[in-house]
Parts: structure tokens; sequence; C-alpha cells
């Protein structure tokens, strides 16, 4: 897929695009408003990264105009101004989806993907864990065709890192995906620790678990194969 | 509190009663006045004429040798009386005066002209009374009419009055009204109030441009606070993606990631305390609108529902006891649950494996009120009075904390006019007890 990340810091868009491109991504790269304007103009993205702050362009204006050129491109909005504000409008022109400044790389990720789900209307497939199903679309995850009875934010901690798979995940990673920025300020690496655990009780009553597993000093990770 | 108009219509109705006691006090000294005055004219007229009379006639038909040198006359009922003496030369007299007489046994008060003057050579006293009784009879009526006259004219004036004030502080109760109705400065409707009255058309004026200056006021803060944000988070934003792009390359060793990992969580402290120190700008700013009603036993209903899994995990005891939903309004529904999170988690922080939290909704008389307690480790006094300032590293050793948590309720507790009662004493837990003002 094409991206163009739309962002005047310019070793911030280097680090996206590095990341990115490790994800299979074709990435383009403008650093003021009037470049990203001639960019869209010209070129056919699925995706356009946006920063709000540019110094010579107001962002949402971007979203106007190729709204107006009949674009179908989607935006997603990344922002360090933190005024909701600017959310509202971003969404009410148009824009897919909104990020706050400082954020998760595997948040980006999962936001594209869930973006890219919606537009080309993908239908997310089964996951198979061992002895475990993860049915995506019905919200469930089977074992032995019994379902194993989880919350709703177990079950999104498990798709999250079912989702990264192969890739450990900071507890704070985890804890931004599930919770937000809500409760920034009282952000406490045990609850992610505390719903993990529960997790592994729940899953280990049906069958063993060792591919969800802990890494040292780091995080959590669900084993790539 | 009262209202202008009818401070103004008791003013005037009061100062209306005022001057017509006054008046009605003096009234009879006023009329008894007039009355005299005519009455000495009457006389003075009489007087001319029957001056005129004896000149024209002489002396004589009135006053002979055979009346003794005096002559009276009286009218049937005593109403008026004339009389004529002949007098000893060099007692001259021109006055008028208010004597008794006694005619016929009946005592009678009249007004009373004396003059003297000369004919055929001798002087004469002329005396010519009017009866006041007629004059008193007359005085009552009249004091009647006026007083009549005088409450139809109360009852009219003090109709118009009450209208009159109504039309004319019609523009300023639409300016209260539009005070009111606004919840902040750009709520408030500029639209000029039409009157014709110069005061309120300058304090409308004065209103409309003062909201203006406290919107362009406001708008700059907040303007300051997005730039603070702005300018902090980007490079956070740039140390963060390159810390998280080395931490997933695969070849980068335990002992690396973990230093990694170190130094993401040391940047996430640095975002957090920008972020709550934002947080109590923008709320201290207002940039937070307090316009929709909250309940606050949903609020924390959501916030136990939260923290279940880890007072499970501590075998801490969480119990609810609701006696109200507590509907609380105008508020700021994630404020108030940012204000009452931060307590009731410091309480999970802080209590010991198999303690207890208890979290109760109470109405006492009326006023609503929230108490948390837990059977943590306490505060001693110290701790406790440095509690809500920012930055106070209280209960010590909270890696996470950047201890502004307590700061933020406190800040948005006063926002919402919500006073918070502290009690804690080390060993023996801590109570947070929040006040919700009267009219909730």
């Amino acid at each position: 897929m094409n991206v163009l990340i739309v962002e005047d810091e310019l070793s911030l868009a280097r680090e996206i695009a590095s990341f990115l491109k490790s994800e299979n991504f074709l990435c383009d790269l403008a650093f003021t408003g009037n470049e990203a304007s001639e960019k869209i103009a010209v070129n056919l993205y699925d995706f356009v990264l946006l920063d709000l702050g540019l110094p010579d362009y107001n962002g949402l204006d971007l979203i106007r105009e190729a709204r107006r050129d009949g674009s179908e491109t989607s935006f997603i909005i990344i922002t360090a101004r933190g005024a909701v504000e600017d959310k509202v409008k971003g969404l009410d022109l148009g824009a897919d989806d909104y990020l706050a400044k400082p954020f998760a790389l595997v948040e980006l990720l999962s936001r594209i993907n869930a973006v890219a789900r919606r537009k080309f209307n993908i239908v997310s497939q089964d996951i198979s864990l061992d002895h475990f199903t993860m049915q995506v679309q019905a919200r469930k995850l089977i074992c032995n065709e019994t379902e194993v009875d989880l919350t709703k934010k177990e079950f999104d901690l498990l798709h999250y890192l079912v989702l990264n798979r192969g890739r450990v995940l900071t507890r704070r990673q985890l804890y931004e995906h599930i919770w937000g920025n809500i409760l920034d300020d009282q952000y406490d690496s045990n609850f992610i620790d505390v719903h993990i655990k529960n997790l592994r009780r729940k899953l280990n009553l049906h069958a063993p678990s060792p591919w969800l597993e802990t890494v040292r000093g780091v995080g959590y990770r669900v084993s790539s194969d | 509190m009262v209202r202008l108009k009818t401070k103004l219509s008791l003013f005037n109705l009061l100062s209306k009663l005022v001057f017509t006691a006054l008046f009605l006090i003096f009234l009879p000294w006023i009329i008894e006045r007039i009355n005299l005055r005519q009455v000495d004219n009457d006389l003075i007229q009489k007087r001319e004429k029957t001056i005129d009379l004896i000149s024209s006639i002489g002396i004589e038909p009135f006053i002979s040798s055979d009346t003794t040198g005096s002559f009276g006359s009286f009218n049937i009922l005593k109403e008026e009386y004339i009389s004529l003496e002949l007098i000893p030369e060099g007692g001259e007299r021109n006055e008028i005066l208010v004597s008794d007489r006694t005619i016929e046994d009946e005592v009678i008060t009249y007004r009373v002209l004396n003059y003297t003057f000369m004919a055929d050579g001798e002087t004469y006293l002329l005396e010519i009374g009017k009866s006041l009784e007629t004059i008193t009879e007359g005085r009552k009526s009249i004091y009647r009419i006026i007083l009549g006259f005088l409450a139809f004219i109360i009852l009219i004036t003090l109709v118009t009055d009450l209208q009159y004030t109504r039309i004319i502080l019609k523009p300023l109760k639409r300016i209260t009204d539009k005070l009111r109705e606004i919840s902040s400065p750009s709520k408030f409707d500029r639209a000029p109030v039409r009157t014709s009255t110069f005061d309120f058309a300058t304090l409308d004026k004065a209103l409309i441009d003062l909201m203006s200056k406290i919107e362009e006021s406001f708008r700059k803060e907040k303007e300051i606070t997005v730039n603070i944000s702005h300018e902090l988070m980007t490079p956070v934003s740039v140390m963060r993606s390159k810390l998280e792009n080395i931490l997933i390359q695969k070849d980068i060793g335990e002992e690396t990631a973990i230093r990694i990992e170190e130094s993401l969580q040391t940047l996430q402290r640095l975002q957090r305390l920008v972020n709550s120190l934002l947080m109590i700008a923008r709320i201290e700013s207002h940039q937070y609108l307090l316009e929709e009603k909250a309940e606050v036993r949903s609020i924390l209903a959501e916030i136990t529902g939260e923290l279940r899994p880890v007072t499970a995990d501590k075998e801490i005891d969480l119990k609810e006891e609701y006696e109200d939903d507590g509907g609380f309004g105008p508020a700021n529904r994630p404020l108030l649950f940012s204000m009452f999170y931060n307590v009731v988690n410091n309480a999970v922080k802080n209590t010991f494996q198999g303690g207890t939290i208890t979290i109760k909704i109470q109405r006492v008389s009326g006023i609503l009120r929230v108490v948390i307690s837990d059977t943590g480790r306490g505060m001693d006094q110290e701790q406790l009075s440095a509690l809500f300032s920012r930055f106070s590293s209280r209960r010590g050793n909270d890696e996470n904390g950047t201890g502004i948590g307590l700061a933020i309720t406190k800040s948005i507790a006063d926002l919402h006019q919500i006073g918070i009662s502290v009690s804690s004493s080390p060993g023996n837990g801590t109570e947070f007890i929040f006040i919700f003002p009267e009219n909730s």
C-alpha cells in the first residue's frame, strides 16, 4: 500500500517511514503543506498520515482539497496539539482516524490496518493459536469447540498481541491500545500484568498457552508459530 | 434577592404614601388659611361697602341720640353680624381677629373685623363678624373630596408606574437573562439589546466588549497550551519512535532491549508530566466546559469496573454502597471520572493485600457526598498537608506516579465547586470525602 507521510519534523517522518517500510508499505514523504498538496494531486495514495501543525499550511485544508478533488485517499491525522476541536473537525472533514502524539508505531500500524479493512471490506480471517482459534469477526476465542470466557478487555489484549504476532509489545503499548490516553496520569504497568495473568489462567483451563510469552523487562509477545 | 422592578415600585409606593401623609397633615392648616383669607377679603369688602354707605347717607340712620351711641345687626342664623359703636377718641383700631361672642346665650366663634373711623367729628368703631362654624363644615367636605381624589390618583399612578417601570426595565431584564443563560463567554449573545435608555445601551455594550475580551484572552491561553503541547510533544514523539524502532530490531539482545524499554518508560514519565500540567492549565483556564448532567453512580461503577481485576488480584475487598444515583450538573463527566479515578486508584495502590476499600454515595440533608475510604497505609500530618500540591512526593517510592494526580483531582473539584476533606493517620487508612455544592 502507498502511504504519504506529511510531517514537518524530519526525523519523525523518517522513523515512521522506516517502520512502515519494514511492514511492506511504500512510503513517500512531504515536509511542507505545499509539497503534500502537490503530491496528493499527482499520486494515488491509499493513506495520508497528516500532521496538522504544518508551518505553511493548515493541515485540515489538505483534507478539504483532497475531498473536493474527489480523492478517495484515507487520512489519518497525527497531531501534538491535543485539542479536542482538532479531532472533531478532522473527523468531520472526512479524516478516517486520529492519533495524538506521541503514539506507538504499532498503534499507528493497527489503525492503518483497521481503516484498510473497513475501506476494502476485508473480512478478518480466523486465527489459529495452537489449540485455540480466534474468531475475530465474532470476537470469540474457541478451544476444542468450547468458548473461552474472556472479558472484553482480555479479548482486546489478546487480539492486539495476535495482530502483532512475533513482536514484543510493551506494557504501555498494550495499555494505550486498550485504554487510550484518558488515564494517562494513572497508568500502572501492574494493570496489564494483572490482565495477562487472568488471561493465562483462563486459557490454561482449556489448554496450555506457551505461545503467550513474557519477555523479561520489556513486555509480552505471542510467538510467531 | 429583590428584583429592581419590585424595589422601584415599592419605593414609588412608599414615597407616594409619605408625601400624601405629609400633605394630609398640612391640609387642614392650608384649608384654614385659604378660608380665613377669603373671609377676611369678604369682611374688608363689607367694610368698604359700609363706609361708602355711611359717607353717602351719613351716620344718623344708624346711630342717633336714642340708640345710646351704638348699632347692631345680625342675620337670623347668626352667621354674620355688624355693629357700630361710638367710642372715646384715641382708641383707633384696624385689625381682623378671631373672637367668641355670646349672642342670645349662644357662644359662637367669629372672625371679627374692627375698624375705627371718624364721622361728624366723633370716633366710631365698626365691627363686622362672620361665623367660622360654616367654614368648619365646608372644610370637612373639602377634606373628604381631596382624600378620595388622592386615593384615586395614587392608585392610578401606581398602576401606570408599575407598567412603565416594567417596560423601561425590559432591556435590563434581557441583559441579565443573557448573562444568566451562558456557561462560557463564547456563548454570550453578541446581538445588542434594543433599548432607548442610554445607561442600558452602555451597560450592554460594555458587557459585549468585555465578553469579547475575555473570550480573546481565553483563546490566547488556549493557543499557548496548544503550542506548548505541540512544542514538547513533538520531540518526545521523535524519541519514542526512534526507541520503538530500535526495540523491534531482531538482533539487539536482551540487555539492550531492557534498557530501551526503560528509556521508553522514562520518556513516558516526561510525557505524562507534561500532559498533567497541561491538563491542570486547561482546567484552570476553563477550557473544559461544564455543560452536561453527570451521574456519579455510573462514573464510580465504571471506575470500579476498571479496577476490579486489580483489586481481585490483590485480594482487596472493594465495597460499593450507593444510597443515591448522585445526579449532578452542570458537570464535565470525563473530568469527574479522572477526579474520582485518581483517588480510587491511589487507594488501590496504597491498600495492602486483604484490605478493604469502601466507596459510598450519600445524600446528607440534601447534600450529595461521596466517601472513598481505605484500610491502607495512611499518611502522617506532613504528608496530608502537602497532599494536593503538585509534585509532593507523598507516599514515597511510587515509580509510576508523577505525584500530580491529586493536584488534578483538586483542580477538577474546584472547577465543579466540590469540596474535598481528607482524614488519615499512619496505619489507619485514608478517607476522602467529596462534598458537592448544594444546588446539585
